[in-house]
């Protein structure tokens, strides 16, 4: 029976009793001490406990901590902090919120200071946490404050550090901006935990590396006195800096890179093809980030936000673009890796080329002739790539693009980065529902149709071919370092994989893109220099499909907004490439004409720079070693 | 399975009720107090939510005493089965506040799983030790099933942080541990191999893990949060002085400068406007309730029923202990509330229907009997 199994049997029955007998002893231990604490409080202590909840003015005051600064490659200091003050109003036996508001904007009338929408404030309350009516309030209006504290109980200005944005828009889409931390922001899991009124990174360095620039806050108890003012300071806890960051960015570079887009839209990206580091990376338009330091108006966001030209678009990164002509030498390393040509395999171009009941134009309309490889590249033959993309097939030189690191994120560090397309039979069933048609590869081929790719993995799709088949990631930071400037973490260089091109095939097609550049005929022309050689790619891509008609795409053409995106993407020098670099000028005409000449600036100051600083602050990467700008 | 029984009516055990009905009846008041002040801030006010959930307690209660009490120890499994479920329902899809996802939201109503788990752990260990009695003490081997039946509820519990609850989990296992027995020599093993291990544990934890057990231990460390938090709440208590300052009228509380003052710290509203007197008056009250709880034990005559009123006494005694501690600064700050009084409906009707199996095998012991 259950019943009986249950019962308890003579040898827990005396156990039981002697562990009572114990726990009971414990529990009253236990309650003792309790009630020790309490008459310890209550009684010994509760006349001047009380005393103290009756003037309770220890008032806990955050330290802000100062964020980290951040630097470019050769430690020029690209962000730094300033102090500001904001007017805080600590609710504590007053609370009238509203009368000290009112106090303030008379104060402000009487001295004509502008007056901000300080009442806005409809929230809870909370005794000594202090309510924000006013950022980064100027010195006057601090003076006016601070001799009227008498009449404004409550009210105090308190120190915060503010960003500094040296070099303002020119760097505001790598660099980003800080703000006050946000409600859903406050919810997510971190290491530290943050409460309201922090700030925190929003957007590009600032965000991506925010737990490392933030630092830590302090605390500060303090007394404070019937008006709100602080007496004495009764313990505290400093704030911690956060820690420096290092970029690749060469802010010099950036700069030239800037200038040389001057007022058009569009994104230059430059690195270092022996490891991956970005030494420049502009988007034009930009935004000044400096807005956001002390909370951005409404009306300046509105204006950023609504504005058509899109200013906080990290173009480099984020702006997708047909690659067009950039694209030939994927598809000849394709076709040579293949086996389908050979670098002396002639084609012949009339100008046109006929797939199906479609004519598919070579750029130039009287043709090339007898085109080979070489040629091909030179003169940016359309007809000779028609061919090869012909002979390959869509899924072939999509196997290719991926592996030059196209249609997919390369994993920079920054937020938003987009990953292109590269389109395959598979993705356009998924995405149209329709199957892949011929003609398609054939736009493809010449790097238009469906194709799009971030000036980033242009550039580093070059970069692959000078180094000779290497996909390095793709680098914005160079090093981490603490608040007082010691080396926490190097960022070497990082492979992504190998490309799968013979270094024969590679030293084929870059022989032809030097040629672009130097060879008589060659698109790239402009950018012929003697002290480095430019091997590089023209590329004019349509911007939607044009007219078959003659006189259509003439009067189409000459129209601003469908006129072409202008590219070149390239690498110098030829022999021993240091620099890749790529240019995209949104609806700016052809690429040899328009982007040549800004990529032209960017290598021109670059070899300017090498002999003007010395040694090559690329050598020093990997060894992390400190140097100090003078 | 229910059926009328005059011996329950007759037996009934009107002293646990009434105590905890008093104790109620004090939570009320105080939450009543200690909400006075954020009217503002609710669209029902807490003390109208509170009396909700007493009432559906008391149903709770009922229906725990009613069922003959060997028929629920007999799906203990069953019970704990569903607790975990609800707990796995919490991480896949909980609701969130400030960080960590305890509840699940049914309409308007928030339910926290890891207060059911307390109870229903307790039962499934005692229906596991029920089950392999062995008639001599444990040893560590022997307890490596009734670990994991507090393991996987702990596990899920610290993933969503509640270190709180987690270490009340620890707590309980132990204390029944060594009420069920073990071998001298398995608790020196298994301190020393604990003491041992904390090092090498301490290396897994990440930083911030490693600065919250910190903070744990000396507040001052956390002087934004909890050690801010320790100081008003200690002034609140000490300003209370012998008698309070009365009802409604604590300054500390009704200005606000408590933290959490109708949940876990409801007890320094309590002791700000009661005094040491008051205090003392609950603290009787809680002991007279601990040890009704263990006589209960003592006298059931089963060892299911002994293990059950065992464990639920001791699940309050250190709940009890833990929270007054924490308010009084003499131990550190972790999300405990205090049993009965604290503003929160989960705690609350886990705890009445833990009173309700109390009374359940106290009347029982006499209908046993015969």
């Amino acid at each position: 029976m259950q019943l009986r199994h249950d019962r308890l049997n003579e040898y827990e029955s005396g156990q039981f009793k002697a562990k009572f007998r114990l726990l009971f002893i414990i529990i009253i231990a236990a309650t003792m001490l309790i009630v020790m604490r309490m008459w310890y409080l209550q009684v010994i202590k509760g006349d001047e406990l009380r005393q103290r909840s009756e003037n309770n003015s220890v008032r806990l005051r955050k330290i802000k901590s100062m964020r980290g600064l951040i630097m470019d490659t050769r430690r020029q200091v690209l962000v730094d902090n300033q102090p500001s003050f904001d007017l805080v109003f600590v609710p504590n036996r007053s609370r009238d919120i509203a009368n000290i508001i009112d106090k303030v904007k008379t104060l402000y009338e009487e001295r004509s200071l502008a007056i901000p929408s300080l009442g806005s404030f409809t929230g809870k309350m909370k005794p000594l946490v202090p309510v924000t009516l006013e950022k980064n309030i100027g010195m006057e209006k601090l003076a006016v404050v601070e001799t009227h504290a008498l009449e404004l109980p409550g009210l105090v200005a308190e120190v915060t550090p503010i960003r500094q944005y040296l070099k303002g828009e020119m760097t505001a889409q790598i660099i980003g901006f800080t703000g006050e931390i946000s409600r859903e922001e406050l919810d997510q899991e971190r290491e530290e935990p943050l409460t309201p009124g922090d700030i925190i990174g929003k957007f590009g360095i600032e965000k991506f590396l925010d737990g490392h620039l933030r630092g830590k806050n302090g605390a500060e108890q303090i007394e404070v006195n019937a008006a709100g003012k602080a007496v004495r300071s009764l313990g505290k806890i400093k704030s911690l800096t956060g820690g420096n960051v290092v970029l690749t960015i060469d802010s010099a570079l950036q700069e030239v890179a800037w200038g040389a887009i001057g007022n058009r839209r569009g994104a230059l990206a430059a690195m270092d093809p022996r490891n991956g580091a970005v030494l420049a990376l502009v988007s034009s338009p930009s935004f000044d980030p400096n807005l956001f330091n002390s909370g951005i108006s409404f009306g300046d966001w509105e204006r950023l936000a609504n504005d058509r030209q899109h200013p906080m678009e990290n173009r480099s990164i984020s702006g997708q673009y047909p690659p067009a002509s950039t694209y030939k030498p994927v598809v000849a390393a394709a076709a040579l890796e293949e086996g389908l040509i050979t670098p002396e395999t002639t084609f012949y171009c009339n100008g046109t080329f006929q797939m199906g009941d479609r004519i598919f134009r070579c750029w130039l309309e009287r043709g090339h002739g007898h085109v080979n490889l070489h040629r091909g590249i030179v003169e940016s033959c359309d007809v000779y790539f028609y061919n090869l993309g012909a002979k390959l097939g869509v899924d072939k030189i999509a196997a290719y693009a991926r592996a030059f690191g196209l249609g997919s994120p390369l994993g920079i560090d920054l937020t938003r980065e987009r990953s292109g397309l590269i389109p395959t039979r598979q993705w356009k069933l998924d995405r149209y529902g329709e199957p892949w048609q011929m003609g398609e590869t054939i736009s493809l081929s010449i790097g238009q149709g469906f194709n799009l790719v971030t000036p980033l993995q242009l550039v580093n799709a070059y970069a692959t071919l000078a180094n000779g088949g290497t996909l390095y990631r793709p680098r914005l930071v160079k090093q981490l370092e603490s608040s007082d400037g010691l080396v926490i973490k190097v960022y070497g260089p990082e492979k992504i994989k190998t490309l799968p091109v013979s270094p024969r095939n590679i030293r084929i097609i870059n022989q032809a893109l030097w040629g672009v550049v130097n060879e008589k005929g060659g698109t790239g022309h402009v950018l012929k220099r003697k002290e480095a050689d430019v091997a590089g790619k023209t590329g004019t891509a349509q911007v939607i499909g044009l007219p078959q008609d003659d006189r259509a795409r003439k009067a189409r053409r000459a129209s601003a907004d469908f006129k072409d995106h202008a590219l070149f993407a390239c690498f110098a020098p030829h022999a021993k490439p240091e620099i890749a670099v790529a240019v995209i000028l949104e609806h700016a005409g052809g690429g040899g004409a328009v982007a040549a000449p800004v990529a032209r600036k960017f290598i021109d100051a670059y070899f300017d720079r090498l002999k003007a600083v010395q040694p090559d602050p690329q050598e020093n990467e990997a060894t992390g070693e400190e140097k100090k700008e003078p | 399975m229910i059926k009328p029984d005059r011996r329950l009516i007759l037996n009934f055990d009107w002293t646990l009720l009434i105590l905890v009905l008093l104790l109620c009846g004090i939570g009320l008041f105080n939450i009543y107090s200690a909400g006075f002040s954020l009217a503002e801030t609710h669209r029902v006010p807490p003390y109208v939510k509170q009396i909700q959930w007493i009432l559906i307690g008391i149903a709770g209660m009922a229906a725990a005493f009613f069922i003959d009490y060997r028929f629920l120890f007999r799906h203990a499994y069953i019970f704990y089965g569903v607790s975990i479920l609800l707990l796995l329902v919490v991480f896949m899809a909980g609701y969130s506040t400030r960080g960590s996802q305890r509840w699940i939201a049914i309409g308007s109503f928030t339910f926290q799983p890891s207060e059911l788990v307390k109870l229903t752990v307790i039962l499934a260990l005692a229906r596991y030790f029920n089950r392999h009695r062995l008639g001599t003490d444990y040893t560590l081997r022997k307890l490596f099933v009734p670990f994991t039946i507090v393991l996987i509820p702990f596990a899920f519990i610290l993933k969503q942080p509640d270190l709180g609850t987690g270490l009340i989990l620890l707590i309980l296992f132990l204390s029944i541990v060594l009420f069920v027995g073990l071998e001298w020599k398995s608790i020196l093993i298994a301190t020393i191999s604990a003491l041992l291990m904390s090092p090498i544990f301490w290396y897994f934890l990440k930083p911030y893990q490693q600065e919250r057990i910190l903070t744990f231990f000396s507040p001052d460390r956390d002087p934004l949060g909890s050690g801010y938090h320790i100081i008003q709440s200690m002034i609140a208590v000490g300003s209370g002085g012998l008698f309070g300052k009365g009802f409604l009228k604590g300054s500390q509380t009704q200005l606000k400068f408590l933290p959490e003052q109708q949940t876990d710290f409801v007890f320094s509203v309590f002791a700000e406007e009661w005094g040491f007197l008051g205090g003392m008056i609950l603290i009787i009250l809680f002991m007279s309730l601990i040890l009704w709880g263990f006589k209960i034990a003592i006298h059931a005559k089963d060892y299911l029923g002994a293990l059950v009123a065992f464990g639920i006494t001791i699940l309050i005694f250190w709940e009890l202990f833990i929270n007054m501690g924490m308010v009084l600064g003499i131990l550190p700050v972790v999300g405990i509330p205090l049993p009965f009084l604290s503003y929160g409906g989960s705690s609350l009707v886990v705890l009445m229907v833990a009173v309700g199996l109390l009374m359940n095998i106290s009347v029982r012991r006499y209908i046993l009997q015969s």
